[in-house]
């Protein structure tokens, strides 16, 4: 049972320079290892040891020296040396077992602990801490959790009372923290006073640190590895925290604070494990491998390196391999929890959610208090669309770990999404915001039926249907949604069965087409679906982007200038690590390049091998090729290859603008002089876009023009906010050119379909010149940049009526509804006028009776009521 | 008991918008060129559509801005305390028993040691100096809308049998600018308002339509609400964010109107009009019974009967343009 801890007063503190002859060498020694002078403090204490073989203090000095570099094997041979020079002594036998503990030789470890303990050593209490580590290692929890709890009871008993004894107790704490959270304040607690009792020692910092690493406060547990690296910077297990903490908050480089760990101890198995986590995030496989291998080869029992082999081996379709680990991973431990956890982890880095979902499962039918455990199954049964079972799951890792903010974010957005409404087509299910639902619906629905029916006879496929969609008003609850915290920088993500997006209101209008987003993310289904999931990052984000600019005009991403200069600039991935431009990239504009990118490399795929070059890639996907052996497989080529022809296509497509920009980048500071200077050459795309907009700020329209003229011929493909085309259209309307203007904004608009200025205005100048067709195509466009401005449903409607689509014009009066209009009796009556105009008798009636029951002295609306009867005088109603 | 007598009249037989109206719109201290210029526009544009859209006289519709050193030569003088007092003293000694007052006030303001106060360039106005301002109008309804911030005590400072009070905020603590203003104008001068669609914008229409598009305006800026529009009509001192013709505050506002109505008096002489007129005020009156039976009919039932009398309302209102000789727009 255990119990809060009762505070006692420790005043006793363990003297480590004990005087007497070792007196100031021994504190030389010991000076040289807290700062982190391992090798002066190794060869401090090998030499007090071969003088006095039989200091216990010299002895313990000389192996927590070799064993902070990871010189297990030295130490535990330093032991057997200088031990035998006290036969009996029980002193060296706890130090010796958590030596072989970290060598993964549990029976030996066992044994020594046994013997400290028997032998009445004075670190006994450690020597019981590590026999329930062993036993808890082993699964045998209840045995574990007694032992620690009769550790608390010495505290209790105020026989703990040593910076030791204090740092078990608290280390005891902190395991049974995972079954009463509230221990994990009163670990803490007892980590200060192991500190007070004893301030030179580090470790109590470092394990505190690493309990609030475990209770996700990453700001306070990196406060806690800071202090320890202020005095030892070196210190490796600090290192390995402080790149927890990163990891935890993304404040940081987890990477670079490993490779400092492992630079002093390259046989910190917990870093090695860490590293290879991250490498397996950035789908670097046999980067992982290695650093399993030097993980196991220290310590061939650890869990976490297991459960990461077979997170590898997993991932890279190696079942025969994964089944070993699992057997492996038994054989240490009868609930090895664990080993499914990093499998489950793996699985859903991989999108391979059912598989995420049930190795989750597996991992809490080993372990019913692995909190991890449901927290992993919960959100992955949410990413598959399973939310009554995954809101339970949730919950009960909640209860277990109140301190998880993922699962309370989770669980919070699941409480707020009470409010969001549910909507059906034939083949997809909306989620929405029910201050939207009624809006989003008229374009959700009719989109993705679209999407399912083009992308279904493209790849003659079709995935599990209904496809949810969820649609967030907050970026915020997207990014809960999607990975439990705020800050992800996507619009939308696709789980397979389950889309989630930013709505259009998440974000300020013109920022994207969410139109087009929800078609990437609908191919994004279709993909993994496709290869039941194994379709890399780049090929599926490539292709996505691919879909997007074939299905509507201007949707998609396109060239920019600063995509053409990091090609220029080489600083555009190949195709052997086009991935990482995804999942590590190497700055930040990466990722957006890295997509356009692989969307030029699917087109050239297209282009070269046709559309069955695309399909050969994702069936080859499917069987859990690489990248390099599908394209070898399906394409002929090498990577190599690939390389140069996407080389070539660059320069086939955007040789004009590729050589505007090389003509460009002087680096002189830019002052009105020097922009002047620079935009003489006719051929740099910069200067003349620089040039232009100096002139038009100075009133200069006409040499304005002229300067963006030329910097639309040197790039044509580019229609960004900055580029030409809106500043030429803005200098023709204001001339009154409005053909011209017309003319640009088109151009505009075909490139750029998240303009919605252009779109705006370009509707505008369509129906002022008469063109009412253009103008509804513009207007219409614009609603999947914004559809929240009632104005611009109103004059859609009115221009549908206008050519005679009264199916659209009816879309845009209900759109005008859904907006919840001040003058609601007006848009009733305009929505039943119009589908009085429709000829839907039915519909007419129904609508304006709703008008006249607000409004019944509305004369235009009690003209149509009329009307609608003298046309069917035989219906009563 | 003449003016209790008089009193309980305008609280059951409210102004229909037929009695003369006076109007006063005052453009309060702006701070900044953009304020001073909003104010300017709102005052101007509120008594423009008073006077040229529904024939008001100009002499009893005017508006004040500037002071006294910079008088704006367009208004009728100085936005200041005096010539606030000056205005309403000069309506009163016109204004008939029935007559209607309409007190438009646009600016800043603020709560000081308790006075609620606008701004006006030299002595600010406080509420109760208002109130006593008032006072010269025993017998009349009057509206007082201060759309200024930090506006919310003065209802209670206001409150009164025939006073029907708006403020633009519901306390002094919304202290920041305010949108109110520009939509209650707005609603009359567009008829953006008139959201029963009969022709003209009653006060409490002209209140909802404004409330409604300051939530507009601050959802489209992803902004939180910082002014809640309050309205009090039954004179108990109490504003109401939410008012509603049915019952309690909004019954009186929903019978009140700055454009008169169109003269029925033009059945004067013709019987047959009138029997037309009588038959369209009885079936709206049976329209609106109806509407609050609705939740104790089945909804065939309810919809059944609503098409009955609709169609024979709009039948009516046809013989009346015919006999009119007006035509459906």
């Amino acid at each position: 049972m255990t119990r809060p801890l009762r505070s006692v007063g420790i005043a006793a503190a363990l003297s480590l320079v004990t005087g007497g002859a070792v007196g100031q060498e021994v504190n030389e020694a010991r000076r040289a290892y807290l700062a982190g002078e391992y090798e002066d403090a190794a060869r401090r204490y090998a030499a007090l040891a071969e003088r006095r073989p039989g200091s216990v203090l010299v002895v313990k000095g000389l192996t927590q020296t070799l064993a902070e570099v990871g010189r297990y094997d030295d130490a535990i041979a330093a032991i057997e040396r200088f031990g035998s020079a006290s036969p009996g002594s029980p002193e060296l036998s706890r130090t010796l077992g958590d030596l072989l503990a970290q060598r993964g030789r549990l029976a030996a470890a066992e044994s020594a602990f046994v013997r400290a303990v028997a032998d009445g050593a004075t670190d006994s209490l450690a020597a019981r801490l590590g026999l329930a580590r062993l036993r808890w290692g082993r699964g045998d929890t209840v045995a574990a959790r007694r032992d620690l709890d009769l550790l608390l009871d010495e505290y209790n008993a105020g026989v703990a009372r040593s910076a030791l004894d204090l740092l078990v107790v608290a280390n005891a704490a902190r395991l049974l923290s995972r079954y009463e959270p509230g221990l994990a304040r009163d670990a803490l607690r007892v980590y200060d006073e192991a500190i007070a009792a004893d301030s030179t020692e580090l470790e109590p910092r470092v394990a505190a640190g690493f309990l609030l690493v475990e209770r996700y406060n990453a700001p306070e547990a990196r406060e806690a590895f800071e202090k320890v690296l202020a005095r030892n910077p070196r210190h490796p297990s600090a290192l390995l925290g402080l790149a927890r903490a990163a990891r935890l908050d993304g404040t940081g480089s987890a990477l670079e604070a490993l490779e400092q760990s492992v630079a002093v101890n390259p046989n910190l198995v917990a870093a090695r494990v860490l590293r290879a986590q991250l490498l397996l995030e950035a789908e670097d496989h046999e980067g992982a491998m290695r650093e399993i291998e030097q993980a196991l080869a220290v310590n061939p029992s650890s869990l976490e390196a297991i459960g990461l082999l077979g997170a590898a081996r997993f991932v890279l379709g190696d079942h025969a391999g994964l089944d070993e680990a699992a057997a492996r991973a038994a054989a240490v431990s009868s609930a090895h929890a664990p080993f499914y956890v990093a499998l489950a982890e793996a699985a859903a880095r991989n999108r391979r959610y059912h598989d995420a979902a049930r190795f989750a499962e597996r991992a809490t039918e080993l372990d019913p208090s692995l909190w991890r455990g449901y927290a992993l199954l919960g959100i992955n049964q949410l990413r598959l669309g399973t939310i009554g079972p995954a809101q339970a799951h949730l919950e009960t890792a909640f209860r277990g770990d109140p301190f998880d903010l993922w699962t309370k974010n989770t669980l919070d957005l699941l409480d707020a999404m009470e409010r969001y409404e549910t909507t059906s087509s034939e083949r997809f299910r909306f989620v929405v915001d029910g201050r939207e639902s009624t809006l989003l619906s008229l374009y959700l629905a009719p989109l993705a039926e679209d999407a399912f029916a083009v992308l279904s006879a493209r790849y003659g496929y079709s995935p599990p249907t209904p496809i949810r969609v969820e649609v967030f008003p907050t970026h915020a609850d997207f990014s809960v949604r999607t990975v439990g915290l705020v800050g992800i920088g996507a619009l939308g993500v696709s789980f397979g069965p389950v889309i989630a997006m930013d709505s259009p209101s998440a974000r300020p209008a013109g920022e994207f087409n969410w139109g087009s987003a929800l078609w990437h993310e609908i191919a994004h289904s279709f993909h993994l679906g496709m290869t039941e999931h194994r379709v890399p990052r780049w090929f599926s984000e490539g292709l996505a982007v691919h879909e997007e600019r074939r299905a509507r005009t201007g949707w998609g991403a396109r060239a920019s200038p600063a995509f053409l200069e990091a090609h220029l600039g080489g600083r555009l991935r190949s195709m052997h690590d086009l991935n990482d431009g995804f999942v590590r990239p190497e700055y930040p504009e990466q990722i957006g390049h890295s997509y356009y990118q692989a969307s030029l490399v699917c087109e050239l795929i297209e282009r070269d091998w046709g559309a069955e070059g695309l399909l050969g890639m994702l069936r080859a996907y499917r069987e859990g090729r690489s990248t390099e052996h599908a394209v070898r497989e399906v394409l002929g080529v090498e990577l190599n290859a690939l390389d140069e022809r996407l080389e070539r296509f660059l320069e086939e497509r955007y040789g004009v603008a590729l050589t505007a920009l090389r003509a460009g980048g002087s680096g002189d500071e830019a002052t009105p002089e020097t922009i002047a200077r620079r935009a003489r050459n006719p051929k740099d795309y910069r200067a003349q876009m620089t040039m232009g907009a100096m002139l038009l700020q100075r009133g200069d329209t006409n040499r304005a023009l002229e300067h963006f003229e030329r910097a639309k011929g040197l790039f044509p493909e580019y229609a960004g906010a900055d580029g030409p085309y809106w500043f030429l259209a803005r200098i023709h309307e204001a001339r009154g050119a409005r053909e011209r203007a017309a003319a640009e904004l088109t151009t505009l608009t075909t490139l750029n379909g998240s303009h919605y200025a252009a779109f705006d205005r370009l509707a505008r100048l369509r129906a002022a010149m008469g063109d009412h067709a253009g103008a509804a195509d513009a207007l219409d466009r614009a609603q999947y940049v914004s559809p929240f401005a009632p104005d611009g449903h109103q004059r859609l409607a009115a221009l549908y009526e206008r050519i005679d689509r009264l199916e659209l014009a009816v879309r845009e009066r209900h759109a005008v509804l859904a907006l919840n209009p001040t003058n609601r009796a007006e848009a009733l009556y305009r929505l039943a006028n119009t589908y009085y105009l429709s000829n839907d008798l039915d519909s007419a009636r129904r609508w304006v009776l709703q008008a006249l029951e607000r409004a019944p002295g509305y004369e235009e609306a009690q003209e149509l009521l009329l009307t609608i009867h003298e046309r069917r005088p035989d219906e009563s109603r | 008991m003449v003016l209790y007598f008089a009193v309980l009249s305008l609280l059951i037989s409210p102004n229909s918008g037929n009695a003369q109206s006076y109007v006063l719109a005052v453009a309060g201290l702006g701070g900044e060129p953009r304020y001073e210029a909003a104010f300017r526009e709102w005052a101007s544009a509120f008594v423009e559509t008073a006077t040229t859209g529904f024939g008001i006289p100009s002499e009893d519709a005017v508006w004040l801005a500037g002071s006294s050193a910079r008088a704006d030569a367009e208004a009728a003088g100085p936005a200041t305390k005096n010539a606030i007092g000056e205005v309403l003293a000069g309506f009163a000694a016109r204004a008939g028993v029935d007559a209607m007052v309409w007190i438009v006030l646009f600016g800043h303001g603020s709560e000081t040691g308790g006075a609620a106060r606008f701004h006006l360039p030299g002595p600010d106005l406080v509420a109760t100096e208002l109130a006593s301002l008032l006072e010269a109008f025993p017998t009349q309804p009057v509206v007082v809308v201060n759309a200024a911030s930090a506006s919310g005590g003065w209802v209670e400072a206001l409150a009164g049998p025939g006073r029907t009070i708006i403020t633009a905020t519901r306390s002094a603590s919304e202290r920041h600018e305010t949108r109110f203003g520009g939509y209650f104008v707005a609603s009359f001068a567009d008829a953006a308002g008139d959201t029963d669609m009969n022709g003209r914008v009653s006060l409490l229409e002209a209140f909802l339509y404004a409330r409604a598009e300051v939530e507009r305006a601050y959802e489209g800026e992803q902004r939180l609400l910082a002014e809640h529009a309050l309205l009090d009509d039954d004179g108990d001192g109490r504003g109401n964010l939410a008012p509603s013709p049915d019952q309690g505050d909004g019954a009186v506002a929903a019978t009140l109107f700055l454009q008169p109505a169109t003269a029925p008096g033009a059945a004067a002489g013709d019987p047959a009009l009138a029997a037309l007129y009588a038959e369209r005020d009885s079936l709206e009156r049976t329209i609106t019974a109806l509407r609050g039976r609705k939740s104790s009919l089945t909804e065939d039932d309810y919809e059944r009967e609503l098409e009955r009398l609709l169609l024979d309302l709009g039948r009516v209102n046809r013989a009346i343009r015919a006999r009119e000789g007006a035509k459906p727009e």
